[in-house]
């Protein structure tokens, strides 16, 4: 498969771009993101890259990572839209260097 | 055989080398360079980084000559450093060896340093002075520990080194301690400026502080050139780093002193400490500038040590900490 079938799949229909829905009380704030992948094997290895390293800010936020099936799915909790905005655009950053470490250096070896 | 890929991009620079049983196949960095008077901040060094990591990446494969396949532990600088280059990079480690299917294993960058001068400069057991932009230590190894025998109680020499090329305006292309370096040897006159060894430690902050006030009076009176500063400021600066390095020789008993981090690639550092070693006796060891300053395959070489001897980080332990003491290793791959 081609880099750039890849990255179409990669960034796939349903995902395009990732925008995160915001919900919650006036007082907390909650986010979440469902990023699709080519298969499980590239969701779960996103996981296990983005998922290791905590919030770097004591308190005010929580962030939980899963994976269904293809999908990665992040949830943030916090307590003000500035730590949430902050949280969410670095999480995006990490995230795109990822797929394009994934389109360079893939696809994931068979197992 | 085994060949060891490793990430490295805890402050400005960012390098990925792979070494083969102590031989360094490929090594390419590259290094945010801020304009004169600024220093680097993390999201801007973290953003350079995620910038060049994948073509210093494919860099360092294609002048190794290798495939992914060939490579057998994927290594990455767990701390200490600066939070966002170092996480930046390590979630690119942790998605090669994912990808790849390779171990993990996450790597001090003190101790990098330390097994790279030694593999470089093939020092057996040296009393090691570590000098960089973000440390300063004098380090000794016993019983499965490099220990640290003494170290600055405030900013590292390097820092001290950085500020003042800000204050003074000089260009930190290829970095303010090269350049420092070259104008302190058109220096005429010595300033005295205060001596801080406190016992086996280092105080380098006050010195920043008079130097930064000196600079402004002398500077705008005349009273001395730039030079000068620059002059003093070396001499004084690594005058108490040779201290107390001898004192820690004397300690040990040891014959035998190594430097490292991008400091030590002073050449003016190395003459004075060329002469304490000559007067003890004992030899010196350093290297130049491709292993000195932070490069990838330092890491790679201590990940290479720590493989061998049968260690690997798995990806739930992989997180970075900007915070993280030479002495927290236990140094399984020495006797």
């Amino acid at each position: 498969m081609g880099v750039n079938e890849r990255a179409v799949q990669l960034l796939s229909s349903e995902g395009r771009h990732p925008t995160p829905r915001y919900a919650g009380p006036s007082g907390g704030r909650s986010s979440f993101l469902n990023v699709p992948f080519p298969s499980e094997r590239e969701a779960s290895i996103a996981l296990g890259s983005l998922a290791p390293d905590s919030e770097p800010r004591k308190g005010g936020i929580s962030k939980e990572m899963c994976t269904a099936g293809n999908i990665l799915n992040v949830k943030w909790s916090a307590d003000e839209a500035r730590i949430l905005r902050v949280s969410v655009g670095s999480f995006l950053d990490h995230l795109a260097l990822v797929l394009e470490t994934m389109l360079e250096f893939g696809p994931p070896v068979p197992l | 055989m085994t060949i060891v890929i490793g990430f490295e991009g805890s402050a400005n620079k960012i390098g990925i080398g792979i070494v083969r049983d102590g031989e360094v196949l490929s090594n390419p960095r590259r290094t945010y360079i801020t304009p004169p008077g600024q220093g680097f901040l993390p999201s801007q060094t973290a953003k350079h980084h995620r910038g060049v990591i994948l073509t210093v990446l494919k860099e360092a494969l294609q002048e190794a000559g290798l495939k992914p396949a060939d490579i057998d532990c994927v290594a990455y600088t767990k701390g200490p450093g600066m939070g966002a280059p170092l996480v930046t990079v390590a979630i690119v480690a942790r998605t090669v060896a994912q990808l790849w299917d390779k171990p993990l294993l996450g790597v001090n960058h003190c101790v990098g340093h330390i097994e790279m001068g030694r593999l470089v400069t093939h020092a057996s057991n040296p009393t090691v002075l570590y000098v960089s932009g973000g440390n300063t230590q004098v380090i000794a190894y016993s019983e499965r520990r490099y220990r640290i025998f003494g170290e600055t109680i405030d900013i590292a020499v390097g820092n001290c080194l950085d500020r003042f090329a800000r204050v003074i305006k000089i260009s930190n292309d290829p970095s303010p301690g090269y350049n420092i370096e070259q104008m302190a040897k058109k220096g005429k006159r010595y300033i005295e400026l205060p001596y801080t060894v406190k016992g086996m430690d280092v105080s380098f902050s006050g010195i920043l502080s008079y130097i930064e006030e000196a600079a402004e009076k002398m500077l705008g009176s005349g009273e001395c050139a730039a030079e000068d500063l620059c002059f003093s400021l070396q001499e004084t600066l690594f005058a108490m780093l040779v201290e107390i390095t001898e004192r820690a020789m004397a300690h040990c008993g040891s014959q035998e002193v190594l430097i490292v981090g991008g400091v030590g690639c002073n050449l003016r550092l190395q003459e004075m400490m060329g002469i304490m070693c000559e007067e003890r006796g004992a030899r010196l060891f350093a290297t130049d500038e491709r292993f000195c300053i932070d490069n990838g395959a330092m890491i790679a070489q201590a990940g290479w040590e720590m493989f061998r001897s049968g260690q690997q980080t798995e990806l739930s332990d992989s997180w970075v900490t900007q915070r993280y003491r030479t002495d927290e290793v236990e140094v399984t791959w020495r006797d």
